[in-house]
């Protein structure tokens, strides 16, 4: 059964005078989904966030919350934040200084004029949920950002919102927090069990976190996925090369004679392609993980010869720059698979992973 | 729908309301111009609006005022250098070496700023007065026989400018130093340039566009400036075109024709110089100015720093101590004199100031104006301020445009215009303290939009989107979070319009009547009329309370810096 969705947008537009922020996007999020809008800083997705929010205002579209329309151009309906009953976690954190870590988290709760017991009781539940409690009492401005960011989700998530939102909640905290905090914040989302909408420029954090990914550019949406179709099936070049580590290996298709499906590159090569493509593609999108340097390829696969050109060891994996006729070639191996720089390899692939585009 | 019906008269209401803001606005700052202008092309009969005959006639009479025109210039470009390379020296000593008691000299600085032009002048008046200065009659006692020192000279006055009213360079100066990413040095060094190579090639030319750019703001405060040049230049009969326009108007029949036109003209010679000191700022700051809060790296100045921070407490001598100390011996005492034995001690001096009627009533209508022009205009300013930064009003630049603009006209123009103005309307508030609350509020926009905008700038806009975000409605959010986030801004922008208040004289000198004296005319008159000892004894007062004032103003501003928002 396929219930209503959440959050509905359709035909959503932001203008800031001239310049178009976001440009008709449509999409629809299910109960429960973690749905990531991913792309490069301007691409309109923390401003499509805040329209949700009611923080921005939209120049036309519908922005639909629990079935209630929040926002509708046609209507010049603009329902104001504070009544979309939903929560945000900022960028900044955005934690009050003015206030202890307990009134920052019941700030929702009183608001809403809640009895004092149920307050204090909510307030403790979630301090209990991001490990925090020992700090109720301490003044906000005296937190690490680590502790701030834990605080800012337990405000948000302290009145129970149908809806909670993310702008980029991680991009302040450094790297090893930062993943440990993926972690939580997915557990923590699973298992409340609540509908959210994560704005991230950043490629891993999103296939890592989400259901599905919402890949925007210029304002507009590329590719809307789970994140094994985002990085497997990339629909566009731009998707292709933003999402994960590929090759955009240059050329063009070839009349197919036999039915199979061929790319010619630059510099002569001949790739077998397994999705058919339109016949006017120019760019054969190859993720550097697909790709062997292997003497024991399966049959069936696109084999070349290379020369290891350079090698950079990054620890979790090996990437090398290896020369071939179409150019060169970026390869990531595990670490386990040592190769001299300058050595002669046999590059193979599938043709599953030559994507078209 | 219902909302849309709400929506529209809402947003109308709004529109309007920003008009009327703006027309209140452009009202009280644009309106006493319009009769400068008029006035100073005015060939009829004097005040009349609008004028009955047009023609430059009052222009082409300035050439009578050459020597005050040159008196200007002298004394100007004199304070400039002094102040500059007064400026400078503090600037570099306080920012870039490390002098012990650094933090404790850098809050002193700020000291000779609230001592005001006014009190200075009367000091340095009293301390190096021809023959009477208490420090000449020291320099007699010891077997000197001129002079030491003579104040009145344009030496003086412009040593008392520097002093006084010059104290921006060193704010511009140190400024300039502080933005300076101290990268740029170390990778000078790091390249292998010596330390005199660095500071010739990287630090100067970084620094230059920052300080030339002080000069010529000074230059143009220099041309303005008023007090100093009043206080010790009547006496002598040495004009300036600030006093010279107040001549004017104390002639009998008041040469109104002569003000304006002097006065327009020293308007539009500092527009001029203060769009300079802007395009030198913007074009050198590319490199300077970053927005960030460096603090370079001090210079170790060794064994040196002991003799730079002698010059730094050298300046503070000069400055504060010094003429305070002057102004309180001088003030209880009957005939002012260095000569202890000789001296006559007495309390009668603060008897008068605060018994005589006019003196002590001075007094006390300052402490009124102050009071009350902070307490009603701040509220106003910070609506004026939440419009403009935080609003997405159409029309706020405008509205920001006409709110800074008295900052661009000198206070004694300004009041000039404003006398003219209320004569002309039907309501008869000129020579009450209405016309001064109002005229104080008008040149007190920019003091009070800047302070609050320095405040509300600094909060992050999510900390009210957030309170939103979590159900609160507008009211609740400015309640519960973005009133208590601005209380210390507040209290800063209510004590530093207080402080303005209580000491303001420029346009005050123009606008006080006989029943509405206030306190920084009433000295200067007292200074001009009666004894140095009483005039002494009023500054005493006046600095009394504006350093209260000012100490109050240090703790909020401790507050302010010490929670970060």
């Amino acid at each position: 059964m396929i219930s209503d969705p959440r959050i509905e947008v359709s035909g959503l537009t932001v203008r800031y005078n001239d310049v178009v922020a976001v440009n008709n996007i449509d999409f629809a999020i299910q109960p429960g989904e973690l749905v990531t809008l991913l792309g490069p800083s301007g691409c309109g997705k923390t401003t499509t966030l805040r329209a949700i929010a009611g923080l921005e205002d939209p120049s036309a579209g519908v922005i639909r919350l629990n079935n209630e329309t929040v926002y509708s151009s046609a209507q010049r309906r603009n329902i104001p934040s504070e009544k979309r009953g939903l929560s945000m976690v900022f960028q900044s954190y955005a934690i009050w200084p003015h206030m202890t870590v307990a009134e920052n988290v019941a700030y929702g709760l009183n608001v809403r004029k809640l009895p004092r017991a149920e307050v204090d009781q909510n307030v403790r539940r979630v301090l209990d949920l991001v490990q925090m409690s020992a700090y109720a009492a301490r003044p906000a401005s005296k937190l690490s950002g680590g502790q701030q960011q834990r605080i800012a989700v337990a405000r948000a998530i302290a009145f129970s919102p149908t809806v909670l939102l993310f702008d980029e909640p991680l991009s302040n905290l450094d790297a090893k927090l930062r993943t440990e905090m993926r972690v939580e914040l997915r557990e923590l989302q699973r298992r409340l069990d609540i509908t959210s909408v994560y704005v991230t420029h950043d490629q891993e954090e999103a296939l890592a976190i989400s259901d599905r990914v919402i890949v925007m550019n210029h304002g507009k949406i590329e590719q809307i996925g789970s994140p094994e179709t985002i990085y497997n099936r990339p629909e566009s070049i731009f998707v292709a090369d933003f999402v994960g580590a590929a090759n955009l290996i240059g050329g063009r298709v070839r009349a197919a004679v036999d039915g199979s499906i061929v790319f010619e590159t630059i510099g002569g090569l001949m790739l077998k392609a397994a999705a058919r493509p339109t016949g006017s593609e120019t760019i054969c999108a190859l993720r550097s993980a697909y790709i062997t340097l292997q003497r024991d390829a399966d049959p069936g696969s696109n084999t070349a010869h290379g020369k290891i050109h350079r090698r950079m060891f990054h620890g979790d994996f090996i990437q090398y720059v290896v020369d071939w006729p179409a150019g060169q070639l970026i390869v990531r191996r595990p670490p386990t698979e040592m190769i001299e720089e300058g050595a002669n390899v046999t590059i193979a692939f599938s043709p599953e992973h030559c994507i078209l585009l | 729908m219902n909302r849309f019906a709400k929506l529209v008269p809402r947003l109308s209401i709004a529109t309007l309301l920003m008009l009327l803001v703006l027309l209140l606005c452009a009202a009280l700052v644009i309106y006493p111009v319009v009769f400068i202008v008029a006035e100073s092309f005015n060939m009829g009969e004097a005040g009349v609006f609008p004028p009955p005959e047009i023609g430059l006639h009052n222009f082409a009479a300035m050439a009578d005022d050459v020597d005050v025109i040159a008196n200007t210039l002298l004394v100007a470009f004199g304070a400039t250098i002094m102040a500059v390379t007064i400026g400078f020296i503090l600037a570099w000593i306080l920012t870039r070496t490390n002098i012990p008691g650094r933090p404790r000299l850098e809050r002193l600085m700020e000291l000779p700023y609230y001592m005001t032009p006014l009190v200075g002048a009367m000091a340095w008046g009293i301390l190096a007065a021809p023959k009477t200065g208490l420090l000449n009659q020291a320099w007699h006692v010891i077997g000197g026989h001129a002079d030491l020192f003579d104040i009145y000279s344009p030496l003086g006055i412009a040593w008392v400018m520097a002093l006084f009213e010059g104290t921006v360079a060193f704010v511009m100066i140190s400024a300039a130093m502080k933005s300076m990413d101290p990268s740029l040095e170390e990778s000078s060094r790091v390249m292998g340039a010596g330390k005199m190579h660095t500071a010739l090639r990287i630090t100067l030319p970084l620094v230059a566009p920052g300080v030339l750019s002080a000069a010529v703001f000074v230059f143009a405060e220099m041309l303005g400036a008023f007090a100093a040049a009043f206080v010790l230049g009547i006496p002598g009969r040495f004009y300036v075109v600030t006093t010279a326009i107040w001549e004017a108007t104390q002639s009998f029949p008041p040469d109104y024709g002569r003000a304006a036109a002097l006065g327009l003209s020293l308007f539009a010679a500092m527009v001029v110089a203060l769009t300079i000191a802007k395009l030198i700022m913007r074009k050198g700051s590319h490199a300077t100015i970053t927005g960030k809060g460096f603090r370079p790296r001090p210079v170790d100045a060794g064994s040196a720093r002991w003799l730079l921070m002698a010059v730094a407490w050298g300046y503070i001598v000069l400055a504060v101590i010094l003429p305070l100390a002057a102004l309180l011996l001088t003030s209880f005492q009957r005939f002012a004199t260095v000569i202890l034995s000789d001296s006559i001690f007495t309390l009668g001096n603060y008897q008068t100031a605060l018994s005589t009627g006019t003196l002590g009533q001075a007094f006390v209508n300052s402490l009124i104006l102050g009071l009350s022009v902070a307490t009603i205009g701040v509220p106003i300013i910070g609506v004026l301020t939440w419009i403009i930064y935080r609003s997405k009003i159409q029309g706020r630049t405008a509205i920001e445009y006409v709110v800074m603009f008295p900052q661009a006209v000198p206070r004694l123009i300004f009041g000039l215009g404003l006398l003219w103005a209320w004569i002309n309307i039907p309501i008869p508030i000129y020579g009450t303290l209405w016309l001064l609350g109002i005229a104080y509020f008008t040149v007190f926009l920019p003091l009070g939009l800047r302070t609050l905008a320095g405040v509300v700038m600094q909060i992050d806009r999510s900390l009210e989107e957030c309170a939103r975000v979590c159900g609160a409605s507008w009211m609740h959010q400015m309640r519960t979070v973005s009133l208590p986030l601005l209380r210390p801004g507040i209290a800063a922008a209510w004590l530093l319009i207080f402080i303005a208040s209580i000491r303001e004289l420029g346009a005050s000198i123009f606008l006080m009547g006989p029943q509405s004296k206030v306190i920084s005319p009433a000295i200067i008159n007292a200074w001009l009329s009666s004894s140095s000892e009483l005039s002494a004894a009023m500054a005493m007062i006046l600095t009394v309370t504006v350093f209260a004032a000012v100490i109050v103003l240090f703790a909020v501003a401790r507050k302010l810096t010490g929670n970060p928002a």
